[in-house]
């Protein structure tokens, strides 16, 4: 059974406009005009249980709307979101005690209290005996490698700390479904790294299923076996990583370093993207041409050494951004 | 249900909790807070004292009963600003989206929303409150009745203040409105009864329920009468009922926001 049910999903927000310069001002008291932006349109997708799921597209596509008609947030205009069999619109509260949210921009902390004494003020609001969260918080104390910070106020915090315990945090009252709004905004590699080896160890460990939004294609990649891609309020793709990685555009990128230059100008199928002394990267589309038969061009007998990769996830993503924005 | 009352109470308390642990962080200022507001409330006696020497009654009012008048409001200003601080700022939350938070919590939301801070100061109000029954003159029905009353007037000017600022739901800005209207309320409610006529009199007794949270108050504990006392609990009842439906009816129309939030 899906864990995740949307069907025919809709929100419209009313937006005020005015023209510019005092003259606009004066206008919009005396004659208001406003505009409605359909900010998700009729969007339909299921979610498995114990699935991490990608869900991203450009600012302003819809994601975080989309996030907060899940979470309970905001109220959908029209369709009807199944979340655990739970209406959202309807029982906010019985929903809230089966999900957790992270919003990386948003912080739910205390920055006053340590985060041992947030720990304790989250499971009063999930009305968790003390006893349990106490041993709750001793598990992630060791399995997440709090100790370090647990008694230290949330405000002397490095951020990435702050948004460990943010995490750590929303899996107090044990969610079946963990919401993450750009959980790694503005962290340094290494920890955008243990963030990422602590949200799959949530997935592994407690089959919590994660539903992720991030600009940042490491997290996509690492992380997410499924990508649903949203571009101005519609899904423009539902598929699996696999799938996006290696079919959705067909195309090879091969860098090879040469004895000596090779002309392949007017070869069907390959695009040169670079070519510069006995250096050259070609991309190969795969519908015209297979690999082999483009190796066998450059002749493998003049090859010092070769590099044969995929297309970089981030520019299969923006690709796909744009060639949905020329639709528009 | 009781069991969902019980542990709302007991988050909503621990969040004041905490809110006083930040306060007490620094001991200096959250003392002299406190002694600044109770002198800065005792600084208007002179000007009733004047008052007093010039003619016997003000508004059918003796000094005594302007002293407990001046408890009352103060008490009761005290204890909304204490124990609500945010229902009076509610229209920022709502504007900015920091109800975001609380909605995907598992507690009433608009009672998470404005438990989330205290103001130090109002700690001077209440005290000075109860400095002021003193001045008037201390018995045990009169202190309990007092105590009563302050909950009450409490409660009310955090439900009018709830309802004014839930307008943000509907009309941005309406936090000028809101903020008129609690002002409105502060500054009449220290002045005796009498003084005002006519139109003025039923809007405190209606829309700015000053005469019910102050007056009505002062009129019991000078002379009990079972009558208004009935009339004061059931306009607290239907005020906190009233400002309930207005922040929910507003809620399914929250647009939410992206704006950088941190919760300080």
């Amino acid at each position: 059974m899906a864990i995740i049910e949307i069907n025919k999903l809709s929100k419209t927000f009313k937006v005020k406009i005015k023209d510019k310069g005092l003259k606009g001002s004066l206008k919009a008291i005396i004659k208001p005009q406003y505009k409605m932006v359909k900010a998700v349109k009729n969007i339909s997708f299921k979610v498995e249980k114990g699935e991490i799921i990608a869900f991203i597209g450009p600012n302003g596509a819809g994601k975080s709307t989309t996030i907060k008609m899940l979470t309970g947030i905001l109220y959908p205009d029209k369709g009807n979101i199944k979340v655990l069999g739970i209406d959202t619109k309807l029982e906010r509260k019985k929903l809230a005690y089966q999900i957790g949210t992270v919003f990386g921009q948003k912080e739910q902390l205390w920055t006053h209290l340590t985060p041992y004494d947030n720990f304790k003020f989250f499971g009063a609001i999930y009305d968790i005996p003390e006893s349990r969260v106490e041993k709750k918080i001793e598990e992630f104390r060791v399995l997440f490698e709090l100790d370090e910070f647990i008694n230290t106020p949330v405000r002397n915090l490095s951020l990435g700390q702050r948004i460990r315990c943010e995490i750590v945090a929303s899996l107090i009252h044990e969610p079946k479904i963990l919401f993450l709004d750009e959980p790694t905004i503005g962290l340094d590699p290494v920890v955008k790294e243990n963030i990422r080896t602590l949200i799959k160890r949530m997935n592994k460990e407690y089959k919590t299923t994660i539903f992720l939004t991030s600009h940042d294609v490491g997290d996509i990649e690492k992380l997410c076996k499924r990508v649903i891609i949203i571009n101005d309020g519609q899904v423009v793709l539902d598929d699996s990583m696999e799938n996006l990685k290696y079919h959705y555009l067909n195309k090879k990128i091969v860098e090879a370093k040469m004895k000596e230059k090779i002309n392949l100008d007017d070869e069907e199928g390959i695009t040169i993207l670079k070519d510069k002394g006995y250096n050259l990267k070609i991309e190969v589309d795969t519908t015209k041409k297979s690999v082999a038969d483009a190796l066998k061009l450059l002749n493998p007998d003049k090859i010092v050494d070769i590099n044969i990769a995929n297309i970089p996830l981030e520019d299969i993503i923006s690709n796909i951004y744009k060639k949905e924005g020329t639709k528009k | 249900m009781l069991m969902e009352v019980k542990n709302q109470l007991k988050v909503s308390l621990l969040a004041i909790k905490y809110a006083v642990m930040r306060e007490m962080l620094n001991k200096v200022t959250f003392i002299t807070n406190i002694i600044f507001m109770i002198l800065n409330n005792a600084s208007f006696i002179i000007q009733w004292l004047i008052l007093f020497s010039l003619k016997d009654n003000v508004g059918g009012y003796s000094f005594k009963q302007v002293m407990l008048l001046w408890g009352i409001a103060s008490a009761t200003y005290g204890f909304a600003h204490f124990f609500f601080k945010k229902a009076f700022s509610l229209s920022d939350t709502i504007n900015n989206g920091k109800l975001d938070v609380y909605l995907v919590q598992p507690k009433n939301v608009l009672l998470s929303a404005i438990c989330t801070d205290v103001d130090v100061s109002a700690i001077g109000d209440m005290l000075y409150g109860y400095i002021m029954l003193f001045v008037y003159g201390f018995n045990i029905s009169s202190f309990l009745l007092f105590t009563l009353f302050v909950i009450c007037g409490g409660l009310i000017i955090t439900c009018v203040s709830v309802i004014l600022n839930s307008l943000s739901f509907w009309f941005q800005k309406s936090d000028i409105i809101a903020d008129t209207g609690n002002s409105l309320m502060t500054n009449i409610a220290t002045y005796p009864e009498g003084i005002f006529k006519g139109v003025v009199k039923i809007l405190l007794f209606t829309l700015i329920p000053v005469g019910i949270a102050n007056y009505l108050p002062v009129k019991i504990i000078s002379e009990f009468n079972i009558y208004l006392f009935v009339i004061v609990i059931g306009v607290t009842i239907l005020f906190i009922m009233l400002a309930f439906i207005i922040f929910n009816k507003g809620l399914k129309k929250y647009s939410s926001s992206n704006l950088m939030i941190a919760r300080i």
